[in-house]
């Protein structure tokens, strides 16, 4: 796989043709601007060439513009196969199921809070479990927990974390229908069982944040969006839960592609068709794990609605939440049909061009790198045309973890964040390299690629003003 | 012989590990892990857990094993020091020497979320090798 391979398509439109790698179904397309060219890798392109050659891929294996290399789908892959000559593929969600971002919008302004960040980034530190393996504050039972893999954000709303307004204010309405909890394993429920309501550890944060921008004054005001305001936003996902579902799906797929004939150029691809049992099962405990997800984000903006009240006598409300790796099933028009596929974005997010939270287009949420600014976004018609409703996830790594911890230090690094009055709390500071924005790519360069190829619209630009690193 | 390094991959954890033999191969493999989650220098060998089992491969072998001790770090807390490994056939009983640990005292390097199959392979040539990425 060679980058002279590539056939530019557009300013921003690369095409991986379909005779690169034996087997393609379908060329690939990979979204960038040339300076966002210079960071792809070659392992990057090959994934999206892999996935081509699954059955009943539809149009084009895409990769959104914070692509990165993954394992079997590229990060920031976004795939739709057909719902009776397709396939489900657990690595094309990834480990992290329902991994996924939230924004609550506070009644606050910055120069209210700006005395007092530091106070309230601790105080947040201290009401939200984070960092390796933490737990969360619920003690639930089995059937508890069955509750929440089965009613998702509703589950916590019904038992007084939030309320029903929030559900609105989800994708899917914080649950995905058809999840199943006999399909998750013990093990599954047991590494899930004491997290709901951590934020976890790696690149997962909270941070309180600034609208520094308003770039689409119609948007921002339904949306409830006002310059100067503070936001916090949540970035975690389905915990060990998810990682366990993930993982004995996958083994038990390996054994199943085969039995189905399905050739698989990487083994990570392991996929079952979409109308078999096999797939039945997986989607039924991967919706579980997405309702779990949604329930975690749900039960932590009830601390952190707690935290607000007790410092500032003051709420915040739900702007939006959304899964960034996931499979769900989606009509979408291919070759001027209807068709019911399911997508699969894997480090990409859901970018429709309606929504029912604000009778608009859907507001679409890509956090920046640590101490880097974040964006509220909208989905659009051009995306439902060209990526199937997708848009980018992030900023997308350039150094791996390895390479950060050598090239930076936590001190230099938390350093330069005090440099900018960004306060910072965290369990485990030997990794705040890793996520240091020199780790990343351009956020803003980003956005504009999927600006100016119109998959999304900017709506605000926040910039953090205190980080909880998990 | 090099027990194990760990290999640039932009989002994960890439590590090759090598042996004389499987046994010696997986308890390399295990090392890697461990050192890929905690700080091994600060982990005791002060109890023995046993673990068996049997899979259909080298390769599901490996992934098993691998995701036997990440479980085991997660929801048990238990850091593995050393461990002795024995392959017979597609079956294996290991012993693992180390700690139940208190996150407040031990440094944990990082979470690792799952063994993946992305490029896993065990192969031999003059030793065995095998590669593994994790979910980091």
């Amino acid at each position: 796989m060679t980058f002279e391979e590539l056939v530019r398509l557009g300013e921003y439109v690369w095409e991986v043709p379909q005779d690169t790698a034996l087997r393609m179904r379908v060329p690939g397309r990979i979204f960038l601007s040339e300076v966002l060219m210079k960071y792809l890798e070659r392992g990057a392109i090959q994934q999206v060439a892999n996935v081509a050659t699954l059955p009943g891929i539809q149009k084009w294996s895409l990769a959104m513009p914070d692509v990165h290399t993954g394992y079997g789908f590229p990060i920031g892959g976004v795939a739709a196969f057909d719902v009776s000559e397709g396939i489900l593929s657990p690595g094309g969600v990834g480990f992290d199921i329902n991994c996924g971002t939230r924004l609550l919008v506070t009644t606050l302004f910055k120069e209210e809070i700006e005395p007092r960040i530091n106070e309230l980034t601790t105080a947040l530190f201290e009401a939200i479990p984070s960092g390796l393996g933490s737990k969360g504050q619920l003690r639930l039972s089995e059937k508890e927990l069955d509750g929440v893999f089965s009613g998702g954000a509703k589950w916590a709303v019904n038992q007084g974390y939030g309320n029903p307004t929030d559900l609105k204010h989800c994708e899917s309405n914080g649950c995905l229908d058809g999840a199943d909890p006999t399909k998750v394993s013990p093990l599954a429920k047991k590494r899930g069982k004491p997290q709901l309501g951590s934020l976890g550890s790696g690149n997962h944060f909270l941070e309180i944040q600034c609208i520094d921008r308003v770039l689409d004054k119609k948007a921002a005001h339904l949306f409830g969006l006002k310059e100067q305001q503070v936001c916090v936003m949540l970035h975690s996902g389905s915990r060990g839960a998810g990682h366990q579902i993930c993982t004995d799906y996958l083994k038990m797929f390996q054994a199943a592609s085969r039995k189905y004939s399905i050739e698989l150029p990487d083994k990570q691809l392991a996929c079952v068709p979409a109308d078999s049992r096999e797939a039945r099962d997986y989607f039924s405990a991967m919706a579980a794990a997405a309702n779990y997800a949604w329930t975690n984000r749900q039960v932590m903006s009830y601390w952190v609605r707690d935290v607000l009240e007790q410092q500032f006598n003051t709420t915040a409300t739900l702007v939006y939440d959304v899964a960034h790796n996931i499979a769900k099933l989606e009509k979408h028009t291919i070759d001027g049909r209807r068709k019911q596929v399911y997508v699969h974005r894997k480090g990409a997010t859901r970018a429709f061009d309606k929504d029912v939270s604000y009778g608009i287009e859907q507001p679409v949420l890509i956090p920046g790198s640590m101490g880097t600014a974040s964006y509220v976004l909208h989905g659009t018609k051009k995306a439902m045309s060209t990526t199937f409703g997708s848009t980018c996830h992030g900023a997308g790594r350039v150094l791996s973890r390895k390479a950060a911890r050598r090239s930076l230090t936590w001190r230099g690094v938390t350093e330069s964040l005090q440099r900018k009055h960004i306060a910072i709390k965290t369990d485990d500071l030997s990794s705040v390299p890793e996520e240091a924005p020199e780790a990343y790519k351009s956020i803003d360069e980003v956005i504009d690629v999927v600006s100016k190829l119109g998959i999304s619209e900017a709506v605000a630009r926040l910039t953090p003003m205190g980080v909880i690193k998990g | 012989m090099q027990k194990y390094e760990f290999i640039e991959h932009t989002a994960d954890v890439t590590f090759k590990a090598y042996g004389r033999d499987l046994n010696e191969l997986f308890e390399n493999a295990a090392e890697a892990l461990e050192d890929t989650m905690v700080f091994l220098d600060e982990v005791a060998p002060g109890e023995t857990l046993t673990i068996e089992m049997s899979s259909d491969s080298y390769e599901n072998l490996l992934y098993d094993w691998l995701s036997e001790l990440l479980i085991m770090f997660e929801v048990e807390r238990f850091a593995v020091k050393k461990c002795f490994v024995r392959i017979g056939g597609l079956s294996l009983t290991a012993a693992c020497l180390g700690e139940r640990v208190d996150l407040n005292r031990l440094r944990v390097n990082a979470e690792v979320k799952a063994v993946t199959y992305h490029d896993l392979t065990v192969t031999r040539n003059d030793f065995y090798h095998a590669e593994v990425t994790l979910d980091a």
